[in-house]
C-alpha cells in the first residue's frame, strides 16, 4: 500500500505551487551556502572576508629607507615580491610590543612553508636607545627571519610613521624603565606589489593574520 | 488486468518532478548568483565611502595646551581643515562652512562622535589657537584647534594629508585648500580639495560613515564589506 492510498485526499489538497516549493527552497539554500562559502574563502574563487581592515589604496605605499643590522640601508622596495608586515615599537616596550611580536611568531608557524614569502619588519620609534644591533637581537628572539630597522634622525622615522597613521610620543617612565613611548600599535600589511592592503589593531591573533595572508600571498 | 482497473477509481497522483526541471534550476543557480552580484554592484543597496588610505599619525598641541593625537581621535569621525592665525578673510568661507556643519550635527543623531580638527600650519601657540577658536565661533567640545613645530607640521599636513603649504609675505601662507574626512579607524574616507565644498555633500558623507559605523556589525558587516569590494560608492 502506497502513502497515496493511505491518504487518498492528500495530493488533491496541495496547491499547485507546492510542487515548486522544494526546488525553490533548495536553490535558495544553495545560494546562501554558496555565498557564505565564497565569503569565508572556503571556495577558491570570489571575494573574501578578512580579519583586518581592507584598504583600497590607488597607489603603492611610498618607498622609505631605514637602517638594518650593521647599519646597512634597507628600503621597502627591497622586499618587492614578498608580503611585508610592518610593526612599530621599541625594545624597551614593556608589554604591547612583545605581545604583538609573539602573535607574529604564531603567524609564521601557522603559515608553514608560505612563511618564506612573508617578511616581518619592526621599525623602532626609539632610535635614541635602539641601536641596530640591539634591535636585531630583540626581533630575532621572536623569529630568526624578523628584521629590525631604525632611523638616524627623527625625520627618518616620521617619514615612515606619518603616512601609516602611526603616532608616537615620549613620556616619563620609572627609574627602572627609563622613559616610555606611547605609540600606535597597529600592524600594516603590504602586498607583493607594494600596496598597503590590510590593517590590524592591537590584539589580533597570529592564526587570524595567517589566514588572511594565505589569500594575500596568492594574489 | 489489475493495473488497467486501478486508475479509474484511485484519486489522481501527483506527477513526479521532471528531471529536466531540476537540471534547469541547477543551471539557473550560477546565473542567479551572477545576476545578484550585478544587481548589488549596479543598484548599490549599501553605499560606502572608499577606504582611500591611512590618515597620518600625529601628536599636536591643542588650544588648551593639551596633547591631541591621532589616537585621541580614534573611534571618532573627524573632519580635518587647515588654517593659520593671520588668515583672516581668506579663511572666512572655511569658518562659515564649519560653523554651519557644527550647527547641523544634531540632525545626524550621531551615536559615533563627529568632531572637527583645524590644524594651524603656522606653529600657533595654545593662546593663538584659543583666539582662533573664539573668532571662529567654535564649540571647542567638538571642534579642536591644534598645531605643532614646523617639522611635525610638514610631515602631517604635507606628507600625511598631501597639502602644500609655505610661508608667504606679511605673515600669510600659501596653503592648498582642502578638508579631509577620516573614520574612527583612522582611515581617510573623503577629500574635498576646494575652498568651500557643498555642505550637503559633506553631510551625505557624514551620514554614510555613521551608517557604516552603526550598522556594520554582525551579519550586516558582510554587506558592507561587499560594498567595499564592489566599489559601491555614492555617485
Amino acid at each position: 500500500m502506497t502513502p497515496t492510498e493511505l491518504h487518498p485526499l492528500l495530493p488533491s489538497t496541495r496547491p499547485r505551487w507546492f510542487r515548486f516549493l522544494l526546488p525553490i527552497l533548495a536553490v535558495l539554500a544553495g545560494f546562501g551556502l554558496g555565498a557564505v562559502l565564497l565569503w569565508r574563502g572556503v571556495l577558491p574563487i570570489g571575494p573574501r572576508q578578512f580579519h583586518g581592515t581592507l584598504i583600497q589604496s590607488p597607489t603603492p605605499l611610498a618607498n622609505f629607507t631605514l637602517y638594518g643590522p650593521d647599519n646597512t640601508p634597507v628600503s621597502l622596495r627591497d622586499f618587492r615580491g614578498k608580503v611585508v608586515i610592518l610593526y612599530f615599537g621599541y625594545t624597551y616596550c614593556p608589554d604591547v610590543c612583545p605581545a604583538t611580536l609573539a602573535e607574529l611568531k604564531q603567524m609564521m608557524a601557522a603559515l608553514g612553508k608560505q612563511a618564506a614569502q612573508v617578511q616581518v619588519i619592526m621599525i623602532s620609534v626609539d632610535p635614541e636607545r635602539d641601536t641596530a644591533v640591539a634591535l636585531q637581537k630583540y626581533v630575532t628572539h621572536f623569529h630568526p627571519s624578523f628584521i629590525g630597522l631604525t632611523g638616524q634622525s627623527e625625520d627618518d622615522i616620521l617619514a615612515v610613521t606619518t603616512p601609516l597613521g602611526i603616532y608616537y610620543e615620549k613620556h616619563a617612565g620609572t627609574a627602572a624603565t627609563g622613559y616610555l613611548i606611547d605609540h600606535t600599535a597597529t600592524l600594516s600589511v603590504i602586498d607583493k606589489k607594494g600596496y598597503l592592503r590590510l590593517i590590524y589593531p592591537f590584539g589580533i591573533f597570529g592564526k587570524d593574520i595567517a589566514a588572511d595572508l594565505q589569500t594575500i600571498i596568492k594574489d | 488486468m489489475q493495473s488497467a482497473a486501478a486508475p479509474t477509481s484511485a484519486p489522481s497522483r501527483q506527477k513526479p518532478i521532471p528531471r529536466r526541471f531540476l537540471w534547469g534550476w541547477l543551471w539557473a543557480l550560477p546565473v542567479l548568483l551572477a545576476l545578484g552580484l550585478a544587481w548589488f554592484s549596479i543598484m548599490r543597496p549599501v553605499q560606502v565611502l572608499p577606504r582611500i588610505t591611512l590618515a597620518p599619525g600625529y601628536a599636536l598641541t591643542d588650544q588648551n595646551g593639551r596633547l591631541l593625537t591621532s589616537e585621541t581621535m580614534r573611534g571618532k569621525i573627524v573632519l580635518y581643515s587647515f588654517a593659520y592665525a593671520q588668515c583672516g578673510a581668506t579663511c572666512a568661507p572655511t569658518a562659515d562652512l564649519l560653523r554651519a556643519l557644527q550647527a547641523r550635527l544634531p540632525e545626524l543623531g550621531a551615536e559615533v562622535p563627529i568632531e572637527f580638527v583645524t590644524i594651524a600650519i603656522d606653529e600657533a601657540t595654545p593662546e593663538e589657537l584659543a583666539a582662533l577658536a573664539q573668532t571662529r565661533g567654535a564649540d571647542t567640545a567638538v571642534w579642536h584647534f591644534a598645531s605643532a613645530d614646523a617639522n611635525r607640521l610638514k610631515w602631517v599636513v604635507g606628507g600625511g594629508f598631501g597639502l602644500y603649504f609655505a610661508p608667504g609675505p606679511d605673515g600669510t601662507y600659501l596653503l592648498d585648500q582642502g578638508y579631509m574626512l577620516v573614520d574612527g579607524a583612522g582611515i581617510l574616507r573623503a577629500e574635498y580639495l576646494r575652498a568651500v565644498p557643498d555642505i550637503e555633500l559633506v553631510m551625505r558623507d557624514l551620514r554614510l560613515l555613521l551608517q557604516e559605523a552603526q550598522h556594520s556589525e554582525g551579519p550586516a558587516r558582510y554587506a558592507y564589506e561587499a560594498a567595499h569590494l564592489f566599489a559601491c560608492y555614492p555617485r
